[in-house]
């Protein structure tokens, strides 16, 4: 009602309203967020690359008034009807959205009466609206929220006993599964204990310090004669090692204690392996630290599990006890070298299999009767391709945004086939892709292609996904509840195209919206089929239905395809082919700023918050002055976590405490 | 250390049984309660004047059970109400147990609507009542919630426990039984480790042993969680009160378990109805030898695409089938339709034999299943439309205070079936749970 009313003064005369300014939080802010421009317009939904990013739902009214002002940017303030703010959620110029709020409505009026508003801006508060964007640049809202501990993943635990107790078993792998979230499987949000899983630790650590002392000492971790001075020793050495920190005198007390549980030596220190392995002291590790004395330490950790996967080495431990992990050059000359270790390697292919989901791959299956060629090897072949390719490119320091560019790919005789071309001499060698076959870089290869379909036929739909979630780092909303998610089946009858028969979203309001921005990035790929092989025409095949129709020749109608695609919100991005959309998304600042956040999700554990900001800037920045390096990227980023934002506010606060 | 040994454990008797499961796999456990430790009318734990225990009731059980998807209403909803009601072909496996379940239908699953993708928000509401957070639920499943009541005397609070192993989804697909807020509890699938964690051999020395490791974590877990912000003080608190579990499950271990023999888990590891009976046979015995009082069991997962070779049916798996529309000629219609109806019937026939393994069990004058309530469930009805209200559920269990033989159109919620169950039948006394607002008189004698 009170909207009624100010609705009502507005009606009175224009003139009045000169006067009057009526707050945006109470006014417009309540409309944009009943028209739902939240769930485009947000830094990383599907609207990231327009000027209108809605503030998060936890946004102080001051901040929200700050951005009310802001829109000032999308306002012709000569001619307010024409603004943009007025004109694309009206549909009155083309809203990839479409008609967020009626012409004419009331709600409509609140919009016009606060461009009046913004329209009328001047001096200094004109001033810093104009500015707000560069402010969001600068970070803002709460200091990011990095937990101080993480658990090891599953694939961190494998790697980290192996180095301390030289076991090749990869335990972990019978551990509960981990799931993916936030697009990966190492996530803080989804690190929780389940009482399986503290089972599974503990009956691993028991195997684990059993064989760690089957037939003696024989991986060396006892480093004196036996002893009392020895026992000390041992569980102050190997207590370094697991906790990956010196222990304190309380935990040194106790583990020494029991130890010597056992007179005999060995099987005092196969308790403490067993019961060290099950700590949380193990299992978790420090990322971050308010505590001084920890620091050094919570930096080793995070540098070695990032860059390596596995726990510090004893060069990285002797760095952070002698201190040099403390200054810049110090983490940046550890990265570097820990970059030129294998261990580096392997902790990228965790990476890419995860931020390629190798894993949705390599689970499914496909129609065995139109694909009979397509087996699990061939999909083993996809992933290995493009972890060959990843690497090529990270390894040997090549252009990073080739992933999407290159004319070639690295290919096996499951994969020649698929791809037209003769099997090359070595499994897995570069093999260029055939002239005219419009393939390039990731997006022309076997695992993009056919991970995003489904079992018999492409989906232009979990391509666009793909693209937008993977490749531009945008959320796209859940369809509405209690949506029928079904297309009409193709028959005999009407047999249709995938774009033909995908017009049911573009036709149906509570689909459209989003859909729009999907299915139509799929479109332009659809001259692959479902295994990622190429055609010329989309092949719909008909079997009788009486008896299942098993033996009978299946009917097969030829459609011809369509496959002009764009990706909307991206300027100059029509593109009909894979090769075409790899140069769109190689160019385009919005996808080399989400490989950055991708490798920033996977090591933080976490999405970025507004206030990791100009920490991604800085690296996306770094990134682009580079060459696309992907090393380089890394460094960068592994700096600016260090150096900066809520790390540099606790250096302050330990400089202070030293000085007492 | 305190010793979290129950009377129970300490004053029962266990020998061998040695049977055949449905796999052909001997299988030899802790024999379940003999006649001498009831009272004479077999109705209670007769008293114990040597250590001065007084005559103590029967435990009831509960038993949440699960498949994934939805279901073909018209080939699993009986059209009739009332005890003359006609078995539907989904409804067939349980035509010898008909008196013993009551059939409900057009039960709402009111938290469904939040966020999701159907499937999940549907889940997350029929588990918890709560909304889906995009993660997982925001509170507590109902298994939990009764197990918090009932489950703090046995060796394991409460077991979750499933069959077909898919990599496909997320946290909300893969689980149905949660702690809390975004807390999942796996189920574990795999029968031989089940079996190790119910019955596993250990040498001598063994559980002293391992709880003087035990104690050394638990203080490194407790001096850490002091030192502790905000959520990471939450996983380490999770840690601990895992290692608790731990403690307490070694310490409520049967002091015959070294005896006991495994069963042959050798064979496909993927055959999913011989797995599913593997698992119900632990899961009575579980019950049998007081280890647990309250289970979930996860056929299949939520939103499910697992395939099903021995029905013949290999083309597509069961989501893609649940799509089919069943108006129209075809695999995404009327056919398909009826391989889903084939599909559901194989998961009530998974349901029917956990009934008839509970009802093989004597225990005082009757059988186990007498003390055993079980409720099943799916999270969609009409799966097609990923529909949510009005699902179909089944309530079974031997108690005389179910009312049972007859399929009941309700009005009411999931949370109202819960409540009533939870606390007219088990004698939880959960009192409240967050889509629940009244008893549902229909399933009370």
């Amino acid at each position: 009602m009170v909207l009624l009313k100010r609705l009502g003064l507005i009606g009175v005369s224009a003139g009045a309203l000169c006067a009057q300014s009526t707050s945006f939080g109470s006014g417009l802010y309540a409309v944009m967020e009943k028209a739902n421009c939240r769930a485009c317009h947000t830094v990383d939904g599907v609207a990231s690359a327009t000027r209108l990013h809605m503030p998060e739902t936890d946004a102080t009214p001051a901040m929200v008034e700050a951005f009310g002002k802001s829109l000032v940017v999308l306002v012709d303030r000569k001619n307010p009807e024409a603004s943009l703010l007025l004109r694309k959620p009206t549909a009155r110029v083309a809203h990839a959205g479409g008609e967020k709020i009626k012409p004419g409505s009331e709600d409509e009026a609140v919009l016009k009466a606060w461009i009046g508003q913004l329209a009328r801006l001047s001096g200094s508060e004109l001033d810093a609206a104009m500015h707000f964007r560069e402010q969001e640049d600068k970070g803002s809202g709460a200091a990011s929220q990095d937990a101080e501990l993480r658990r090891l993943t599953h694939s961190q635990y494998n790697h980290t006993v192996r180095d301390l107790l030289g076991d090749q078993t990869a335990p972990s792998n019978q551990f509960p599964p981990e799931d993916f979230i936030n697009g990966f499987r190492n996530q803080s949000r989804g690190q929780s204990l389940s009482p399986l899983l503290v089972e599974a630790y503990s009956s691993v650590a028991e195997r684990l310090a059993r064989s760690a002392f089957q037939g003696g000492d024989t991986h060396g971790l006892v480093p004196c004669k036996p002893s009392a001075a020895c026992r000390a020793r041992f569980v102050r050495e190997f207590g370094l090692k697991a906790f990956r920190r010196p222990l304190d005198a309380g935990e040194q007390k106790r583990y020494e204690g029991l130890m010597a549980r056992e007179t005999d030596f060995l099987k005092g220190a196969q308790l403490v392996v067993e019961a060290m392995l099950q700590s949380p002291n193990f299992l978790f590790r420090l990322d971050a630290t308010t505590d001084p004395k920890l620091k050094p330490w919570a930096t080793a950790n995070r540098l070695s599990y990032s860059l390596w996967d596995t726990m510090p080495d004893a060069e990285l431990f002797a760095a952070a006890s002698r201190g040099d992990l403390s200054t810049r050059a110090g983490v940046e000359k550890a990265t570097r070298r820990m970059l030129a270790d294998p261990r580096a390697k392997e902790s990228l292919n965790d990476y890419v299999s995860q931020w390629l989901r190798f894993d949705r791959l390599l689970t499914a299956s496909k129609d065995r009767r139109k694909f009979p060629l397509y087996t699990r090897e061939t999909a083993n072949a996809m992933t290995e391709e493009a972890r060959t390719f990843f690497s090529d490119l990270v390894w040997n320091n090549g252009n990073f945004m080739t992933l999407f560019t290159a004319d070639y790919g690295y290919v096996s005789p499951e994969l020649a086939g698929i791809y037209g071309v003769k099997a090359p001499a070595k499994d897995f060698d570069k093999v260029p892709f055939p002239a005219g076959s419009e393939r390039a870089g990731l997006l022309g290869q076997g695992l993009f292609l056919a991970l995003t379909a489904k079992p018999e036929e492409s989906s232009p739909t979990a391509r666009g996904l793909f693209v937008r979630e993977q490749f531009l780092c945008q959320k796209v909303p859940d369809p509405p509840p209690g949506v029928n998610t079904n297309l009409p089946p193709v028959t005999e009858a009407k047999p249709q195209t995938n774009r033909d028969r995908m017009t049911e979203h573009a036709t149906n309001p509570s689909c459209a919206t989003c859909h729009k921005l999907i299915d139509p990035i799929g479109f332009g790929l659809e001259k692959f089929d479902a295994v990622g092989a190429r055609r010329d025409q989309v092949s719909l095949q008909f079997r009788t239905t009486k008896g299942g129709g098993r033996g009978a020749p299946p009917k097969t109608i030829n459609l011809d395809i369509n496959t002009v695609g764009t990706v909307a919100g991206l300027p100059d991005s029509q593109f009909s082919s894979p090769a075409e959309l790899g140069a769109v998304l190689a160019k385009s600042p919005l996808c080399q700023e989400c490989v950055v956040k991708q490798y920033f999700r996977y090591t933080a554990g976490r999405v970025e918050t507004p206030a990791d900001r100009p920490v991604i800037l800085q690296a996306v920045e770094d990134f682009r002055k580079s060459g696309y390096k992907f090393q380089e990227m890394i460094v960068s980023l592994t700096l600016q976590r260090e150096f900066s934002g809520r790390n540099t506010k606790q250096e302050g606060a330990i400089h202070v405490a030293s000085n007492h | 250390m305190s010793q979290v040994i129950t009377n129970r454990s300490r004053t029962s008797r266990r020998s061998l049984l040695k049977g055949m499961t449905a796999a052909g796999a001997r299988i030899a456990v802790g024999l379940p309660p003999l006649a001498s430790m009831f009272n004479a009318a077999g109705t209670a734990y007769a008293a114990a004047p040597a250590t001065g225990a007084a005559e103590k009731p029967i435990e009831t059980r509960f038993v949440l059970w699960f498949n994934g998807n939805g279901i073909p209403e018209r080939y699993w909803i009986p059209s009739e109400e009332g005890t003359d009601y006609e078995l539907t072909p989904c409804l067939s496996p349980l035509a010898a147990w008909r008196k013993d379940v009551h059939v409900l239908s057009g039960v709402d699953n009111a938290a469904a609507n939040g966020k999701g993708n159907g499937h999940t928000n549907s889940m997350s509401g029929l588990m918890t009542g709560t909304d889906f957070t995009g993660r997982g639920p925001s509170g507590p499943s109902i298994d939990q919630i009764i197990a918090a009541k009932i489950g703090t005397d046995s060796r394991f609070r409460s077991l979750q426990i499933g069959v077909a192993q898919e990599s496909f989804g997320e946290s909300m697909q893969r689980n149905m039984s949660w702690a809390g807020y975004e807390r999942a509890l796996p189920p574990e699938m795999i029968p031989h480790r089940l079996f190790d964690r119910l019955f596993g051999a250990q040498e001598e020395g063994w559980v002293n042993r391992k709880r003087s490791i035990l104690d050394a974590v638990l203080a490194d877990a407790s001096a850490l969680e002091k030192k502790l912000p905000g959520e990471d003080k939450t996983r380490v608190e999770e840690h601990l009160s895992g290692i608790r579990d731990l403690e307490r499950a070694i310490a409520g271990l049967p002091p015959e378990y070294r005896k006991v023999e495994a069963p042959d888990f050798d064979g496909d590891m993927k055959d999913w109805p011989r797995i599913a009976k593997l698992q119900s046979d632990l899961l009575v015995q579980a019950l049998a030898t007081h280890q647990t009082r309250v289970a979930s069991y996860m056929l299949t997962k939520c939103q499910s695409i697992t395939r099903f070779p021995w029905l013949g049916y290999t083309s597509a798996r069961h989501h893609d089938y649940t799509h089919a529309e069943g108006k129209t000629a075809g695999a995404d219609g009327v056919e398909g339709q009826r391989v889903l109806r084939d599909i559901c019937r194989w998961h009530v026939e998974e349901f029917a034999y956990l009934v008839s393994k509970l009802e093989s069990v004597p225990e005082g004058d009757g059988t186990l299943f007498d003390h055993t309530s079980l409720i099943y469930t799916h999270e969609h009805a009409e799966a097609n439309p990923h529909k949510n209200s009005g699902l179909a559920m089944i309530v079974a269990g031997g108690s005389k205070k179910l009312a049972k033989g007859a399929h009941t159109r309700v009005t009411g919620t999931v949370g109202d079936v819960y409540v009533t169950v939870a606390d007219e039948v088990v004698g939880a006394g959960i009192g409240k749970f967050p889509t629940a607002s009244r008893k549902m008189g229909a399933l009370l004698t």
